[in-house]
């Protein structure tokens, strides 16, 4: 018998997940961690969100893709909207809204101090996102809201880099993220909370997750949650980018917005897993 | 009226055999304060991991078709108790209290009643 020699196949191509680790593990910002440690106050703009220092601690954080306070605390009826406009009018540098609301016994503190720090944590997990601009920091004060509980830089970048991990574990797509949602029909659907129904129910082609937190008074990144999850089992689609405008005349682009092709894309990932 | 680390230090200090405690949003996983718990037992952690707990529970009484609130979750292990209390936050986004406690050193129906106690001093 003889044997033949050949060449072994190349390697198949396989994303580079030890890199991706590494990349993700390193700082959010150098930015922020330097105007932590030099203990500043002032204003740090970024692409999709604003953080506001306080001797290099994070005192308020916002950003257009998730609720403000106002939002949280409206919805719910947890404040009527003319003591939260009064308390905004009256702020002052001395006097915070935040102090406002709790001296006229609008609030209880422990209620007021929860739902500030959920909506700090839920703005901070979207303007800390990679960005393609740098940021700018403007020196100076605080927010007129006043500061409630600071959080140090360092937790807040921990608890930022979890949640980008927990959405990853959830549904490696990041496109339901910002895109606006399309229903899907699964093959067999799993039981949903009462939480992912009211999600689900919202989803109408035109709303992205924001919107959709926006409108049930919830924070943004517990809608990511249940969108990532409700793609995870084929309930949800995100509606893929339009083409690129001004496609070359007598070249149309297909439509890419094929249950197939999100079909396979799962299977990538789910293979991919393994 | 407490504030919330007023609150943590309460029940760590006035519930007999408590060596850890969490105030966790169970909507993001999260621990919105901690107290206690040490270099052995890390509550964010716990925090994160408990959140699975509860979301599986919830699943499946709605599967179940239960329409009625959990009120607490208990997790016994041979040495301690995992208490969890559920609350309803006021931002639209559901809460806990997670309570590590000793077995040897505990009472469980005191435990559970102060716990109550300190979700009502909270007022979230």
């Amino acid at each position: 018998m003889t044997v033949v020699g050949t060449t072994p196949p190349p390697r198949l191509p396989v994303r580079d997940k030890a890199a991706g680790r590494h990349r993700a593990g390193g700082e959010v910002s150098p930015m922020l961690t330097r105007l932590a440690a030099e203990r500043a106050t002032g204003v740090l703009e970024r692409e999709r969100g604003t953080l506001y220092l306080t001797e290099g601690r994070v005192a308020h954080a916002e950003s257009p893709l998730a609720p403000g306070l106002d939002v949280l605390l409206l919805t719910h009826g947890t404040l009527d909207a003319g003591a939260w406009r009064e308390a905004v009018e009256q702020a002052d540098e001395e006097h915070g809204a935040a102090r406002l609301l709790l001296g006229a016994g609008r609030i209880g503190q422990g209620a007021l101090e929860v739902c500030h720090l959920g909506a700090l944590y839920d703005a901070a997990y979207f303007a800390l996102a990679p960005s393609s601009t740098p940021g700018r920091f403007r020196y100076g004060t605080g927010h007129p809201f006043g500061a409630l509980r600071p959080v140090a830089v360092d937790a807040l970048e921990r608890e930022t880099l979890r949640r980008r991990a927990l959405l990853h574990r959830l549904w490696p797509d990041p496109l339901p993220d910002t895109a606006p949602l399309l229903r899907a029909e699964p093959v067999a659907a799993p039981g949903l909370t009462a939480r992912q129904r009211a999600v689900l129910a919202r989803v109408d082609g035109v709303r992205t997750a924001s919107d959709i937190a926006r409108a049930l008074g919830r924070h943004a990144f517990a809608t990511l949650v249940d969108v990532r999850r409700l793609a995870a089992a084929g309930l949800l689609t995100a509606q893929f980018p339009p083409p690129v405008p001004q496609p070359p005349p007598g070249l149309t682009l297909p439509r890419v917005n094929d249950p197939d092709i999100t079909l396979l894309k799962r299977l990538r990932d789910a293979l991919e897993a393994l | 009226m407490a504030n919330t680390e007023t609150a943590l230090k309460e029940a760590l200090a006035s519930i007999e055999g408590a060596t850890g405690v969490a105030l966790v949003d169970y909507t993001s996983g999260m621990a919105l304060g901690t107290m206690g718990g040490g270099k052995s037992f890390d509550l964010n952690v716990a925090a994160a991991g408990n959140t699975d707990v509860v979301r599986a529970k919830m699943r499946t009484m709605e599967h179940l078709g239960l329409k009625a609130q959990i009120e607490d979750i208990l997790i016994t292990l041979s040495d301690q108790y995992h208490l969890i209390r559920l609350i309803s936050g006021r931002g639209g986004n559901g809460l806990f209290l997670y309570l590590v406690l000793d077995a040897k050193r505990a009472n469980l129906a005191m435990a559970r009643h102060q716990l109550k106690k300190i979700e009502e001093d909270l007022e979230v």
